[in-house]
């Protein structure tokens, strides 16, 4: 019951910040029934599917320090394990997504362990490791298609089919994410004020006083990194039913992880809104700017230089993105 | 048993090269400890020099080394001055987030001006040519010439860092920042040289590599990894680590040969049909895994 | 006075209706939209620049009239049957990336508003392309892309103008075969042992891994032994490993599956190892773009690649030599197995829309499944085009050929394709055993 009361109760917010997020919200769940074009609508799904990863990479790599770039092979086991399940034995999604979590889950706890022994950069280095060597594992692993992929044939099933998530229209797609969004909101707010949240907390602040006063801290990692997979990988799940088709190389690669850290940290790590304001401003902004900017125009390219310059700056003057910006201003105010 | 020597052979001519690509890394953590994830980007950049600056003359590859040596400089001072001095200040998040902008921008100001398609050498005194060392092994003259001039650099580097007044000065502010300030040394100009001397270092590496590999806007992260992997093994901030644990890591990227050799003089069937060389990068993944749970000061490490 | 307000409001209001209603209406004779996805940058860009001309120039000819081209779509301009309606190509780049490719073909389908769709070279986006077209109902004629897993999807909006790998390969063994039995020009029988071992390297996306299965196939039924077969990524800047370990099992022939930039690195790597096969053949893709022999040059003599246009092809086909012409004013180059596809493929589509007589996708459907586009139209050396209704490959042009080539150098210093099989075709003599790097 407490739980849930956290869950829901987003007063210790400024009122502004309450009144605008609602504001949005309204806009979000209205979207489809304004006019758009197919490229806008996937647009906003991406966004939805980032914030998502965000909002997961925000556990550990936010709240919990621990800079990870290697989330891309648990968007790989969710996204394999809902498309092997539905290939092979004709397992609805809502059936596979849970299995896929629980599998990377348990994959988490298997690098988990060895994994935060380290620090900082180091750490750092050691996620991708771990990502890429997973990466190459599937890519020769022929019980997954190796590095053909596999796919779904779309004709094989009626739709719209929502035990299997198989739709013709990129709506249902929408207000099926849309419903995810909402469950993540609602969960990292359950997060943040939790236990688990007061005690990545402490340890952010200064790790052996946390241990001093009893918390465990390799454990307390281990089980952020856990929800952060889960996370990931239920969003996998979603991602290889929507695009209907998955190989290592796309899915599970290390731009994928760099893109899902970027974006997190961008908005700003360690905030609520944050993840959701990079995927917000970011998505937008690579999708457009490659449209417009991208080899039609010649100039392919240009739309990454932008991307990585507007990370320099930010990260040379707010390094806590721009959810960092915006509540210095606010200080400014005052 | 030629299999088994050829796979040492290039095991070994590869490490050297890879010794000094790690070399810019460990120098520019020691002085200041931040870790450029930019790095490998820095080596696409000599590879395009080299390149470049080889079709633009006409003069052999082998001779564009200092071309490529003071552009590197230039450019690691440029980032330093421009951008990495700003870093310093703020947690290292932004650090790890503000090298991954500075690979992003320079990967894709690669592609704006070169192209995404493959480039390689086709002319110079040495490309194409190898000779026999007995026992059917193939030696490629190039790659004979490039290990041989890492090894000169990498001397070069050493003697700098320990012999000269400058290198010492830098070796004090990696040892102890503070203590060096106390003793008058610019610990800003040191940073700023340190980013001068891990890029003009790892240009060079970029201009020799090229002459036996292709490149492309891509190739950046994959040495980024390797150099990594090079870095944590010999230990960070160790120049002489860095040398010996790119021969390492050099073997370690002829795990197939290695496996070839074990398959063919055993006659096992099973062993040729595992596809080893699709796990050629795997290898040094898993060792820099396994180096940092074991030992996070590496061979030489003085640093944690 | 009527209220002038009113009736400014009555006319905008029908002035805006009409606007949105009529030109769907008005314009929809004029122009016929069909999205090309290919390659254009990354590792296969030279490919795709060559496809891509190969497509504009027939969709030129298309629009066009020029009489003294001996081809039906050469005397009207645009389709006849759509009032002369022409032909705009919206081209894609899909950067060899089939999830992208898949973005792309979906927002050319809803945004662009296509009739068809055209692509798209790699064999792993025309997968995710084609899964698409069949969910939207937009027909879909693949013209260059050769794993066989294509047409055995069963989809109903899918056409392949090119032949697949199933019918290349086969040729290779039947090539091998031929040389044991003496009958290839210039060569007296080879005894199976002598080219009994073979080892391949094929890079492993769906393309590459397709053949790689073939070769083991074909090879177990035809009596040769594949010792080694190892995948590889395309995108590697360095291929000496996986030489190595061809080289380790020390294989009589070397067969290769590989895109632009990786074959021409395969080629220089075998170089430097000094590898010593008797035979060397590509399937074709990066062993036959003109960057392969210009960067190249004499390491190429000798190497064997399936193909299936050569300009030589022009001299017992005169459309084609006349085709290459325009093509080689347009670009420079002569034509290939990549732009005689691309140009063969909106061939196809010029005759299947002509026939259709309509846009209607159903219309499009009935008529490509219908069509017969004799030999003598086309530039390539095949029977025709027919598509397959019926058995294990439908939509599958069942009247095409493949041929296989072997880069010599000519009277004249250049080096170029010379026909060796189909072996009654062979413009000169084999070149065997394989001439050491």
């Amino acid at each position: 019951m407490e739980a849930i009361k956290n869950a829901v109760n987003f007063s210790d917010f400024p009122r502004i910040d309450r009144l605008v997020a609602g504001a949005v919200f309204c806009f979000l769940a209205a979207y489809p029934i304004f006019p758009h074009s197919a490229f806008a609508m996937a647009t906003m799904i991406q966004f939805f599917i980032f914030s998502l990863y965000g909002m997961g990479w925000n556990t550990i790599g936010g709240y919990g320090g621990q800079v990870d770039l290697g989330e891309a092979q648990y968007v790989g086991i969710g996204a394999y394990t809902t498309m092997v399940c539905l290939l092979r034995w004709d397992i609805p999604f809502w059936i596979s997504m849970p299995i896929g979590a629980c599998l990377a889950v348990g994959w988490s706890f298997v690098i988990g362990y060895p994994l935060f022994k380290l620090k900082g950069h180091y750490f750092a280095i050691a996620s991708i490791a771990t990502s890429l060597v997973l990466k190459d594992l599937f890519e020769v692993w022929k019980f997954v298609g190796a590095s053909r992929g596999l796919g779904i044939l779309p004709y094989k099933y009626q739709t719209p089919d929502f035990l299997r998530l198989i739709f013709k229209e990129d709506v249902y797609y929408y207000y099926t994410i849309f419903g995810f969004f909402i469950a993540g909101l609602l969960f990292m707010n359950w997060f943040r004020k939790s236990r688990l949240g007061f005690q990545l907390r402490s340890i952010k602040d200064n790790e052996d006083m946390a241990r001093s006063l009893g918390i465990n801290v390799h454990w307390a990692k281990i089980k952020t990194y856990a929800i952060a997979t889960a996370f990931v990988s239920v969003v996998g799940s979603f991602h290889a039913v929507y695009v209907k088709n998955i190989e290592p190389e796309d899915t599970m690669s290390l731009d994928l992880s760099i893109l899902i850290a970027l974006m997190a940290m961008l908005g700003g790590a360690g905030s609520f809104w944050g993840p959701i304001i990079g995927a917000g401003v970011l998505i937008p902004l690579k999708s457009y700017l490659k449209e417009w900017l991208g080899a039609a125009a010649g100039l392919v390219g240009i739309d990454l230089i932008i991307y990585g310059v507007i990370i320099m700056l930010i990260s040379a003057f707010e390094p806590r993105g721009i959810w960092g910006i915006v509540q210095r201003t606010r200080r400014r105010k005052i | 048993m030629d299999i088994l020597v050829g796979s040492l052979v290039a095991g070994i001519l590869l490490g050297l090269v890879l010794a000094l690509v790690a070399l810019g890394l460990t120098i520019i953590f020691g002085v200041m400890d931040i870790v450029n994830f930019a790095h490998g980007e820095f080596l696409m950049i000599g590879m395009y020099t080299g390149l470049l600056t080889a079709q633009a003359t006409g003069m052999d590859p082998l001779f564009t080394l200092p071309v490529a040596a003071v552009i590197g400089f230039l450019l690691g001072v440029l980032c330093y001055n421009g951008f990495v001095k700003f870093l310093l200040r703020g947690p290292m998040i932004a650090q790890l987030l503000g090298t991954f902008g500075l690979m992003l921008a320079l990967r894709n100001l690669a592609l704006l001006f070169f192209g995404s398609e493959d480039r390689s050498l086709q002319h110079g005194l040495l490309v194409g040519q190898s000779f026999d060392i007995g026992m059917g092994i193939i030696v490629s003259a190039t790659k004979l010439a490039v290990a041989v001039l890492a090894v000169v650099s990498f001397i070069g580097v050493w003697l700098l860092m320990n012999r000269t007044k400058i290198g010492k000065a830098l070796t004090a502010t990696a040892l102890n920042r503070q203590g060096a300030r106390y003793m008058g040394i610019p610990t800003e100009r040191m940073n700023a040289l340190a980013w001068g001397i891990g890029g003009g270092t790892v240009t060079v590496a970029g201009a020799l590599i090229v002459n036996f590999w292709s490149v492309n806007p891509y190739v950046g992260l994959t040495f980024t990894m390797i150099a990594f992997t090079v870095v944590a093994l010999g230990g960070f901030g160790s120049v002489p680590g860095a040398f010996f644990a790119g021969l390492v890591v050099g073997l370690i990227m002829e795990i197939p040969g290695f496996w070839d050799f074990f398959a063919i003089t055993f006659n096992l069937a099973w062993m040729s049909n595992v596809p080893m060389t699709s796990f050629k990068y795997t290898w040094i993944y898993v060792s820099y895994f396994v180096i940092m749970l074991i030992s996070p000061r590496g061979l030489f490490g003085w640093k944690q | 006075m009527k209220n002038p307000k009113k009736s400014w409001r009555r006319l905008s209001v029908a002035i805006l209706i009409a606007a949105l209603v009529l030109p769907d209406a008005l314009f929809a004779a004029d122009e016929i939209k069909i999205g090309v996805l290919f390659p254009l940058t990354g590792g296969a860009a030279s490919a795709g620049r060559e496809l891509r001309a190969g497509a504009e120039l027939a969709a030129d000819i298309a629009n066009s009239v020029m009489p003294d081209l001996n081809m039906t779509m050469a005397k009207n301009a645009g389709i006849k049957s759509l009032g002369g309606a022409k032909i705009t190509l919206i081209f894609k780049d899909h950067e060899g990336n089939p999830t992208l490719g898949a973005d792309l073909a979906k927002k050319l389908i809803l945004d662009d508003k296509v009739d068809g769709l055209m692509g798209a070279y790699h064999s792993s986006v025309t997968k995710a392309v084609s899964a698409v077209a069949e969910q939207y109902g937009i027909p879909l004629i693949n013209d260059s892309s050769t794993s066989p897993e294509l047409t055995r999807q069963g989809y109903k909006w899918f056409w392949r103008s090119t032949p697949h790998d199933d019918y290349f390969t086969k040729d290779l063994f039947e090539l091998l075969k031929g040389m044991t039995e003496g009958k290839v020009k210039g060569v007296s029988a080879v005894p199976k042992k002598d080219i009994a071992n073979l080892a391949s390297a094929c890079e492993k996306t769906e393309w590459g891994s397709a053949v790689s299965e073939l070769i083991d196939n074909f090879s177990k039924a035809y009596g040769f032994e594949v010792k080694k077969s190892i995948l590889y990524a395309n995108k590697a800047t360095d291929l000496s490993s996986e030489v190595r370990s061809l080289m380790a099992v020390k294989p009589d022939a070397m067969l290769f599956a590989s895109y632009g930039s990786d074959a021409i690195l395969m080629l220089k790597t075998l170089k430097d190892q000094k590898a010593a096969p008797k035979i060397l053949w590509g399937q074709n893709a990066g062993f036959e773009v003109p960057e392969f022999v210009n960067s190249l040059g004499d390491t190429t003599i000798g190497v064997l690649t399936r193909t299936v246009f050569i300009p030589k092809v022009g001299q017992v086909k005169p459309i084609a030599a006349k085709v290459n012409a325009m093509y080689k004013v347009k670009t420079g180059n002569d034509l290939s197995g990549a732009s005689a596809r691309s140009f063969t493929g909106l061939q196809a589509w010029v005759h299947v829309l002509e026939k259709a007589g309509s846009l209607k996708p159903a219309d499009i459907q009935k008529a490509a499944n219908s069509i017969e586009i004799p030999g003598d139209e086309l530039v390539v050396p095949w029977q025709g085009i027919k598509f397959a209704t019926t058995g294990d490959d439908i939509g599958q042009n069942t009247l095409g050929s493949g041929l296989i080539g072997q880069y010599q150098k000519g009277a004249d210093g250049k080096i170029d394709l010379e026909i060796i099989y189909p072996l009654n075709l062979a413009t000169a003599n084999m070149i065997y055993p394989f001439p050491k790097f």
